[in-house]
Formats: structure tokens, C-alpha cells, sequence
């Protein structure tokens, strides 16, 4: 049978029948494939489309939108088109009632590929005529906008052709609109049709329609899922109303008089406006504005305690510097504004008392100068010689020292905008001032003179550099402070980079010569650590190198102290690269003079002395590249592996040669020194080789590549390890040690091999005798040492490890069954090893198991338990987890109690820092009925014999004083 | 606003550095007496309650001022009004009593008096912050206690 819509009874079924809104593709269907014509489906239509009453014309301008909107849109010709569009125009006088489904339709048509731009104008013209679009609701004043931006983005030229009537047509459409959504979409859109349509004569009644809604005042209501926020739309307003240069007049006015507003918001908005408007605006047109301009900007980035304001405000300032610069050589307003800034900041600075006033009077001087060329050239021609003076005031101390800072600032600046040859009078001055500076005797002008100097070393002269290194010798020389010999050495360096043979004259060859280095005794450590920092320096490597090395390799009594400046310096690679120490170690051969000293000292020297050498070898070692690494152990280990079996403390050197080459190092005799440091770690009686041992199995397990060369160690460490019989009970905590060691390089390497490992300490840790050895050995896995197993030894550390542990171990015990109370208590510790180094975000996620460990845990009677578990809770009470809240009963008693431990005042503060946390975190209603009882409970600590702990327990009771009191700044 | 503040513009002074921990307070076995620092800690930072202040910026409380006797359990503390007709003297006095109340432990007698002739009411303040019986009674004050609460809370 033939469908429906092929006869004239469509129209019939259309006023009856609702469900033929569901057919509509079956008619789309016949339509594309040419069994249907269109012309044939409207005049079936006729009747509904025409009928008398309006009920039903809706009904069918409904369908035939659904018709249009589901069609191809290829598929309509340019004439179909038209006819169509003509049609839907002449529906747009039809009742109000119909217009929803015409406004739909013509979306649909206008998305056709063969739509004309030219049927548009009809519309619109009628459109605007016919439909008062704030009458309508608001999906359909949505439409009409949609249409507007369906239509400019097809063809603007056209629009713009479209004239007055057009912008007028748009502007009485959008008047008044004030459904927020809608607002966010027409405020995306202006700005481009703005920028694209001439508003002509309209141009002061569009921006009277913009400009109503600002500053935006909205709150969006409570109950709304997706709500558009009130900083969305202000910040989509802004673009709107600067978005032409024509609103410059009306714009500023606006903003001019919205900055004087009393309300926050108002002043934060105007400021972005501002910023936001020098994008577009013409410079010229700030002129007659820029006085009260800077009043406003003055008045808000002054302000005392509201920091939001005091950043749009420095923003606003820079982007109107920065725009008013680019007129800077036609016009004096640009000259008469930063001159204006300049003089109100100066007398700022003249009366600032205190260094916060100084340094805001600052900051906005760096904001104008850091915004444009010229107007930094103004502020440093006049700020540096003027600070300069400010300086010799003899003002403060504080001041002072803020002014140096300053004047460092100021040559920041002027060297970014690359200005400093206009300047060199003025800059000159710095460097001088330093002088005066780091002549007092006083430790913070010092520190403060020789920052800055190092600042401005490019600018130092000559003949202030002899002053400066007589000052800088005299500090490195006698000074103890460790801030002032840092800086001091730094400077040098800073100095030597830039006049190296005026150093090499007066430091290396004058007054810490070489020659007679070790003549004199006294600071002798001081000069070699200036010394080393030198030498990273080209021009100083070879003769501080060489003149070092040689006294090592005479073995003067002094050498152990070389050795050991050598390695503070080496080891610091922000001083010495790696290609420095490879050039270093091919020209002197730097690890064999070492490797010799070494050799004869080790028989008799102090530990203390050789261990900077096995350091410093191992660090040179890192550097070098493995070809480099292969022939030093090449030439090395055979003769070292032989006098290992005579003394086993030349293990010690084997050791630092091994422990950080690079993973694809190749050693035919990684066998042989596995097997010795294994039976090294178990079996010496030296507490120091038997953990140098365990670390070196370590690192050959953790950088061995997988496959053969792992597998061979592995099995090689294994087979060791079961050979050991299990009846020696004394070397138990030995082979607990070296499972720690072992744990650690797999767990490390993200090798599942670790948990066999880790399943033996924990049996460790439930069996009471060895119990305490199992918590040791889990905090030598969490811990990380800065000298094993890290990347600086190229070992692989996967950034996971630590989360990994605490899951596994978790894993672990989960099916533990009840403990006995002294092993509970190490096992409760060895959880403790592990939450304290795992990512706060792992703990959050876990909050409900950790906490009843941390409850548990409290108490105990155990210093180090009980400081990581307080801290845990810290972190948990800041983060405001309920948890804690539905345990406070338990929780309250215990910290209180903790509050008065005797052993640790650690643990005083913690406890006592947990209580405050829990008075600001927790809702008022959760807090109140403990409230006496805490006040009464926390009266003794005031009295506690440590003033750090007096001091938490003052800011723990007060802030439980205030807990439902008056005047407590609390949300709940 | 109705209310305009006494002194508009009060002359701002240096706060001064945190208190430097030395080697001693971390050491478990020695004891540390309370001193004027300690005192002054726990009252240099009650707000002014004219200006977002604190009372070391407006100098009205300084480290000189106070003195404290641990064995005779003793602490005395003066302070100096921005001028010498401030309404707000009482209010600040009051502050820092019921500050140091909070945070002293109570074998301390403590004393809060204006610095002598910095005041052109100096003796009515001086014994209205003496009587405990009108200092509860000014605590028994809801509106008093929220402006004072929201001084001393730091």
C-alpha cells in the first residue's frame, strides 16, 4: 500500500494522528531516493499549512521543520530553496504560536549547501520587523541569535551590505536580553561582528546595550547542575566592550567612573577592562583620561590588604605603559604619565618606613619599567642614581639592604630591554655602592653587596677588582659563617669568569698560593675549597688540578683535606659537567693518583679521611662515559681482586669503582665480585664492608639488563644464599640487612622478583627476636640515600616505588593474624617507615585502612611510631577527611595524653599540632562537646619546660577558645 | 561606614623577625624559661581593631614594655595608645588580657597597664583593666567578645 504522505490525506494526518512526527524518516527516505518530490509532499500539505486554525498551522509548520532539518543537506536545489525560504518569511507574520517551528526551519535551510546569502535580507528584514525577539522565549531568542551567526559566518560581505538596518536590527534583538546563557553566547559573538559590521551612527547606542550589563552582577542559583558563573560572563563582557576602537570614549568613561565604585568586584573588573582594552583602544585615546587613570591605578595597587586587586591593578598599569610607549616619540603624554608614576613612587620611597612599604613602591616602578623600552630607559635613568643617594641616607638597616636588591633589580631590567649603553653612567655607580656594602662589617650588608655585585659583573671594572678580592680574601679567610664563605666563593667565580688573569694574579698566584699552600696551616680548608670552585673555571683547571695532584701523590699529611675540597666541588654539577671531569680525568689522570693514595693510606689512615676518596672517585667515575669507565677497571680490578684476599678492606676501593659505572658496562669479573661481596656481606667482621657489600649487590642488581646477564646474578645470589645454613642464628640480621638491600634494588627497578624478598622480612618482623632487625630493613627501602642507588649512579629508579611498596605491603598483611604486643609494636613501626615516604595521594585514597593504624599506633609507647603517625593524622585532619571526625572520641583522649610525653617534645608539638588542626578543620557541631574538657586538658602544656611546645599549645587553645565563640571565622 | 577611626593614618613601624630557634630549645633536657620575647610573641600579632594592623606595626606593643618574673610568677605588660586620646585603649587592653589569660599558664599574676602619660585617661583604663570583676563582666558581653575574638585571632 502506498504510504500516506503520497495522497492529500497527509494533511488530515497530520491534525490527527501525532505519531506521523515519527515517520519522518521513512518520508525522507522516499524523498531522496526520487519516489517522492518534494513540490508533491508540500502541496499534500496544503490543507494543515494553510489551515484556519492556528493550532493546526503550527502542527504543520512543525512537520515540514522536522522535514527540512532530517533532509540531506545537499539534497534541495538553489530554486527549491528559495521557494522554501520564501515561504517560511511570509510565515514569520503568522501567529506567535507558529513562529517556534519557523525559526527552527529557517536554521535547518540556512544550513543547506545551495542556501543563497541572498534570501537572507528578506528575512531579516522581516524577521525584525514581525518578531519583537525579547517577547519570545528564551530557546527561540536563541535561535534568532544563532541565525545572526549562521548568516555573518557565511557571508559577511553581504551583512555588512545590509547597512544601518541590519546593526539596528541586531541591537533592538538583543536589548535586554537577560537569560545568562544567552548573555555568555551573545557575549562570544559580539566582539567578531563588532570588529566585522560598521556600526556607523549606532555606534554610541550599541555600546549603551553592552554596556548596561556592566560590572556583572549574577549569582547563579543554587540548584542549577551547570551554572554559568558570574566570572564567565564578566569575562566575556570584556572583549565586547572594547572590541571596536569607536567605544574608546564611552568605554573609558564607563570605566573611569566604575574604578571609583565601592565594591571589589567592580574595581577588579574596570582593572581587567583596562588591560584588556589597551589590546584595541588607540593610545591616543587615553589622553585626556591617563590623570585620573593613575589616580584610580595608584589608589588600588597601594592598597593595604587585598592582594587580587593589587595584581589586576599592577597588570593594568603594565598594559597601559606599554601602549602609551608606542606613541612615545610623537607625543609627551606618554613621557608626562611615567613621569607622574615616578614622582608618586619616589616620594613613596623617601617615606616608606618599613621594607614592605619600600618594596611596594618598588614593585610598581618595576611594573612601568619592566612594560616597554622607553619607559624603562626613564625609570633607571632616574631610580638608579636616586637609589644610590637613598642608600647614603643612612636610613635603616632593612632599608638598605632593600635598596641594593633594588638597584640589582633595575639592572636587571635595563639589561632586558637592552639599554644599558644609554645608562653606563648611571650603572657604573652599582658596583661601587657594593664596595661600600660589603666593607661593613655587618654579615647581612655583605650578603647583600655581593648578590647584587654578581648581578652586575658584567659592568665591574677593573680597577674595582682588586678591592673586591681583598675583601672577599679577608671573609673566605676569617670569616665562619657559612651563608657569607658561600657567597663569597661564588663571587669570586662570578669575578674570575669575566678578569680570569687578574684572579690568577691575585688569588691563585697571590694570596693562596700555590706554591706555598700547605706552607701555611691556618684556613688552610677554606682557600682549598676556593680553590677547587676555581678550577672548574678553564683558565684555572690545569694549574689548581695539577698543583693538587701532585701533593696528593706525594702524600703530604695535608692531602686528606684536598681530597676532600676536590670532592665538595666535583660532586656540585651545577660547577663541574661531566665533559669538565672527562677533560679533567684524561689530562691528569685524576682516579689513578687518587686510586695510588688511596692504596698507601688506607693501611693507616682514619676512615674519615679515605671515605671523601672512595667518594670522589666514584663521582669522577659517574662522569665519565663506559668505554672510559671499561679501561679504568680494566686496568684496576685484577690487582685489586688480589689484594682482597689478603686484606679485605681493599674491598673498599673495588667497591667505589664498581658502584657507578653505567649499566652497559661489560666485565668478564662481575662473577667473581658478586660472589666476594656476597660472602663479604654475611661473613666480615667490619660493620662498614659489610654494608658497602650489600649496597654493591645492590646496584649490580638493580642496573643489570634483564635477560642473561640478571639472570646470571640473580642465580649466582640465590644459590649463595642457600648454601648459607639456616642454623647460624648469628647471621640472621646480617642476611635480614642484605634482603632489605635486595628488596630495595628490585623494588626499585619495578622487578616483581621483590615481594619473594619482602615476604622474608615481613616473617622477620612477626617473629619476636628479629623482629626489630625486619622494621630496619623496611626503612632502608623507603629511605633514599644521597649516596646510593640513585640516577647520579645511573640506576634505575622507577617513579612508582615507594606507592609500590606501600600497596604490596598492604597486600601482605592483610591476611596477618593477631600479633603479640611486642611485636605489634614493630610491626606498627615498620608501617610507619612505610606511610612516611609514601605520596600523601596514595594515603588519601586509602584514608579508612591507614587511619585505624594511625589510631592503633597512638597508643604505643614509641617516639619514632608516634611522630610519623601524628603527622599522618596532621595531613589527614588539614585534608578534612570524616574519618577522623567519627573517631574523635578515641582520638581527643590519646593526643591529649600524647600532649604531656615526657621523652620527645616532637611529639609533644605534634599532638598538640593536631589538635589545633582538628579545631580549624571540623564543623563546629562535631567539636562542641569535647570543647571543656580540651580547654581544661591543654591548660598543663602552657606550662611545658620547651617553648616550642608552649608555643603550639598557645595556638592550639586559643584556636579551641574560639570554636563556637563570637567572632569565629568559620564557614560552618 | 559611620564610624570614623581615632587615628586615621597611624604611623606604621618594622615588624620584627620571627624569633630565631636556637640549638637549646631542641634540646630535650634543657629547660626554657619564659622571657619578654616569649610574651611578646603571644600578643604582637592581636589585631588593631581599627586597622588591618597588628599592634607591633602601631608600636603600641613593644618588647621593652613588658617584663616578666618567672619565680615570683609574674608578668607585666604596658602598652602605648597611636595617640593619646584613642576610645579604643580599654578595647586593646582588654585584648591582650584575654590573650595572654588564654595562653599564660595561671600561676602567672598578670598586669596590662598604658604606658605612663602616653593617655589623657591613663588611670580610668588602667583600673578598669585591673578589676577582674568588670573585665568577666565585659567577657559575659556578646558583642565584645566577637570584636575581641576576631582581634586575637591569628
Amino acid at each position: 500500500m502506498e504510504s500516506i504522505w503520497f495522497k492529500c490525506e497527509l494533511a488530515c494526518e497530520i491534525i490527527q494522528n501525532p505519531s506521523i512526527f515519527d515517520k519522518t524518516q521513512n518520508v525522507i527516505l522516499d524523498i531522496v531516493s526520487g519516489r517522492l518530490d518534494i513540490t508533491k509532499l508540500v502541496e499534500n500539505m496544503a490543507d494543515v499549512l494553510t489551515h484556519k486554525e492556528v493550532e493546526n498551522r503550527e502542527k504543520g509548520m512543525r512537520f515540514f521543520t522536522k522535514i527540512l532539518t532530517e533532509l540531506p543537506k545537499h539534497y534541495l536545489t538553489d530554486l527549491q530553496i528559495k521557494f522554501i525560504s520564501k515561504f517560511y518569511i511570509d510565515r514569520l507574520k503568522d501567529n506567535h504560536r507558529v513562529i517556534p517551528a519557523v525559526l527552527e526551519g529557517y536554521l535547518a535551510i540556512i544550513d543547506m549547501q545551495n542556501y543563497s546569502i541572498q534570501n537572507s535580507g528578506e528575512f531579516l528584514t522581516t524577521l525584525f520587523r514581525e518578531v519583537p525577539c525579547q517577547s519570545q522565549v528564551r530557546q527561540d531568542r536563541y535561535h534568532i541569535y544563532l541565525i545572526i551567526l549562521k548568516l555573518l559566518e557565511r557571508d559577511v560581505e553581504y551583512m555588512k551590505s545590509l547597512g544601518p538596518d541590519f546593526v539596528y536590527g541586531v541591537l533592538s534583538s538583543i536589548e535586554g536580553e537577560r537569560d545568562p546563557r544567552n548573555l555568555l553566547f551573545l557575549f562570544n559573538i559580539l566582539p567578531n561582528f563588532l570588529k566585522e559590521v560598521p556600526l556607523g551612527h549606532l555606534t554610541e547606542e550599541m555600546f549603551d546595550v553592552i554596556s548596561c550589563y556592566y560590572p556583572i552582577d549574577f549569582h547563579p542559583s543554587p540548584n542549577d547542575p551547570a551554572a554559568v558563573t558570574r566570572d564567565d560572563l564578566a569575562a566575556a563582557l570584556t572583549p565586547c566592550l572594547c572590541a571596536v576602537p569607536e567605544f574608546a570614549e564611552h568605554c573609558l568613561v564607563l570605566l573611569v567612573e566604575k574604578l571609583d565604585s565601592s565594591l571589589k568586584q567592580a574595581k577588579i573588573d574596570s582593572l581587567k577592562l583596562l588591560s584588556e582594552s589597551c589590546k584595541t583602544f588607540k593610545a591616543e585615546s587615553y589622553g585626556p583620561f591617563l590623570k585620573t587613570l593613575w589616580a584610580s591605578i595608584h589608589r588600588e595597587i597601594t592598597h593595604k590588604t587585598d592582594n587580587e586587586l593589587k595584581m589586576v591593578a599592577h597588570e593594568a598599569l603594565s598594559a597601559l605603559v606599554r601602549k602609551l610607549a608606542t606613541t612615545s616619540n610623537k607625543d609627551q603624554e606618554f613621557e608626562n604619565f611615567v613621569k607622574g608614576v615616578l614622582i608618586s613612587m619616589q616620594t613613596a620611597l623617601a617615606g616608606s618606613t618599613t621594607v614592605s612599604q619600600f618594596i611596594d613602591a618598588k614593585k610598581i616602578l618595576l611594573t612601568t619599567a619592566n612594560a616597554s623600552k622607553e619607559s624603562c630607559i626613564i625609570i633607571t635613568n632616574s631610580m638608579i642614581p636616586a637609589i644610590v643617594a637613598y642608600y647614603g641616607f643612612k636610613t635603616s638597616n632593612k632599608l638598605q639592604i632593600a635598596s641594593l636588591e633594588f638597584l640589582g633589580d633595575l639592572y636587571d631590567l635595563a639589561k632586558h630591554w637592552n639599554v644599558l649603553n644609554e645608562l653606563e653612567a648611571q650603572v657604573n655607580e652599582i658596583p661601587q655602592l657594593c664596595l661600600v656594602a660589603v666593607s661593613q662589617p655587618s654579615k647581612e650588608y655583605q650578603i647583600a653587596g655581593f648578590r647584587t655585585l654578581i648581578r652586575v659583573r658584567d659592568i665591574l671594572k677593573v680597577d674595582l677588582v682588586l678591592p673586591f678580592v681583598e675583601v672577599l680574601i679577608y671573609i673566605i679567610q676569617h670569616s665562619q659563617d657559612i651563608d657569607l664563605l658561600k657567597i663569597s666563593v661564588e663571587t669570586i667565580h662570578a669575578i674570575a669568569r669575566y678578569h680570569p688573569e687578574m684572579i690568577m694574579d691575585l688569588v691563585v698566584k697571590g694570596k693562596c698560593d700555590l706554591e706555598n699552600l700547605i706552607a701555611d696551616k691556618t684556613n688552610l680548608e677554606k682557600r682549598l675549597n676556593l680553590l677547587s670552585n676555581l678550577a672548574s673555571i678553564d683558565d684555572f683547571t690545569k694549574i689548581i688540578i695539577e698543583e693538587m695532584l701532585k701533593i696528593i701523590s706525594i702524600n703530604d699529611h695535608t692531602a686528606p683535606k684536598i681530597v676532600e675540597a676536590l670532592n665538595d666541588s666535583i660532586s656540585d654539577s651545577n660547577l663541574f659537567t661531566n665533559e669538565k671531569i672527562t677533560q679533567i680525568e684524561s689530562d691528569h689522570g685524576l682516579v689513578d693518583s687518587v686510586l695510588n693514595w688511596l692504596l698507601s693510606e688506607i693501611q693507616r689512615g682514619s676512615e674519615d679521611s679515605f671515605n671523601h676518596g672512595f667518594m670522589l672517585i666514584a663521582n669522577t667515575i659517574s662522569s665519565l662515559s663506559p668505554e672510559k669507565e671499561e679501561l679504568i677497571l680494566s686496568r684496576h680490578t685484577s690487582s685489586l681482586l688480589d689484594l682482597c684476599k689478603s686484606n679485605e678492606t681493599f674491598f673498599l676501593i673495588l667497591q667505589s669503582l664498581y658502584i657507578s659505572i653505567h649499566q652497559n658496562v661489560n666485565d668478564v669479573r662481575f662473577e667473581e665480585i658478586m660472589k666476594l661481596s656476597l660472602t663479604l656481606s654475611l661473613n666480615s667482621k667490619n660493620d662498614t664492608i659489610r654494608l658497602k657489600a650489600s649496597i654493591l649487590i645492590a646496584h649490580f642488581l638493580n642496573k643489570a639488563d634483564y635477560g642473561q646477564k640478571f639472570e646470571l646474578l640473580y642465580d649466582l645470589l640465590k644459590d649463595y644464599l642457600s648454601s648459607c645454613s639456616g642454623d647460624d642464628m648469628s647471621l640472621c640480621p646480617r642476611l635480614i640487612q642484605l634482603y632489605g638491600w635486595i628488596t630495595k634494588a628490585l623494588v626499585m627497578r619495578s622487578s616483581d622478583q621483590f615481594l619473594f624478598w619482602l615476604q622474608k622480612i615481613l616473617v622477620a618482623i612477626t617473629n619476636q627476636e628479629f623482629t626489630q632487625h625486619g622494621a630496619d630493613a623496611v626503612r632502608l627501602i623507603m629511605t633514599e640515600f644521597p649516596e646510593y642507588l640513585n640516577t647520579r649512579q645511573h640506576c634505575r629508579i622507577s617513579p612508582f616505588y615507594k606507592q609500590r611498596m606501600f600497596q604490596s605491603f598492604s597486600k601482605l598483611t592483610a591476611n596477618i593474624g593477631p600479633l603479640s604486643p611486642d611485636v605489634k609494636e614493630t610491626y606498627l613501626l615498620s608501617w610507619a617507615y612505610i606511610i612516611e615516604k609514601t605520596p600523601k595521594s596514595v594515603l588519601n585514597n586509602e584514608v579508612h585502612q591507614v587511619s585505624l593504624l594511625v589510631i592503633d599506633a597512638l597508643g604505643y609507647d614509641n617516639k619514632d611510631l608516634l611522630v610519623v603517625m601524628l603527622d599522618v593524622l596532621c595531613h589527614y585532619i588539614q585534608s578534612k577527611h570524616t574519618t577522623i571526625v567519627q573517631s574523635l572520641q578515641t582520638i581527643l583522649p590519646r593526643l591529649v595524653k600524647l600532649s604531656t610525653y615526657v621523652k620527645s617534645m616532637d611529639v609533644r608539638i605534634k599532638s598538640l599540632q593536631c589538635l589545633y588542626e582538628i579545631a580549624k578543620a571540623y564543623q563546629t557541631v562535631f567539636l562542641l562537646p569535647y570543647k571543656q574538657d580540651v580547654l581544661l586538658d591543654l591548660a598543663p602544656s602552657l606550662d611545658d619546660k620547651k617553648r616550642l611546645v608552649r608555643n603550639m599549645a598557645v595556638q592550639a587553645r586559643t584556636r579551641w577558645y574560639l570554636v563556637g565563640a563570637p567572632g569565629e571565622s568559620k564557614e560552618n | 561606614m559611620t564610624k570614623v577611626a581615632d587615628n586615621v593614618n597611624p604611623h606604621i613601624y618594622e615588624k620584627e623577625s620571627e624569633r630565631e630557634i636556637t640549638l637549646e630549645e631542641h634540646d630535650e633536657n634543657v629547660v626554657d624559661e619564659f622571657d619578654e620575647r616569649e610574651i611578646f610573641d603571644l600578643i604582637r600579632n592581636i589585631n588593631d581593631p581599627e586597622h588591618p594592623l597588628t599592634l607591633e606595626e602601631l608600636r603600641v606593643v613593644e618588647e621593652k614594655n613588658i617584663s616578666v618574673d618567672n619565680k615570683e610568677n609574674v608578668v607585666h605588660v604596658n602598652f602605648t595608645p597611636t595617640i593619646p586620646h584613642c576610645s579604643m585603649a580599654t578595647l586593646i587592653g582588654l585584648s591582650i588580657r584575654v590573650q595572654l589569660l588564654r595562653a599564660l599558664p595561671s600561676r602567672f599574676k598578670v598586669t596590662v597597664e598604658v604606658s605612663e602619660g602616653t593617655h589623657v585617661s591613663e588611670h580610668a583604663v588602667n583600673k578598669q583593666l585591673a578589676d577582674k570583676e568588670r573585665v568577666a563582666a565585659a567577657l559575659e558581653n556578646n558583642n565584645l567578645v566577637q570584636i575581641i575574638n576576631q582581634c586575637v585571632a591569628m
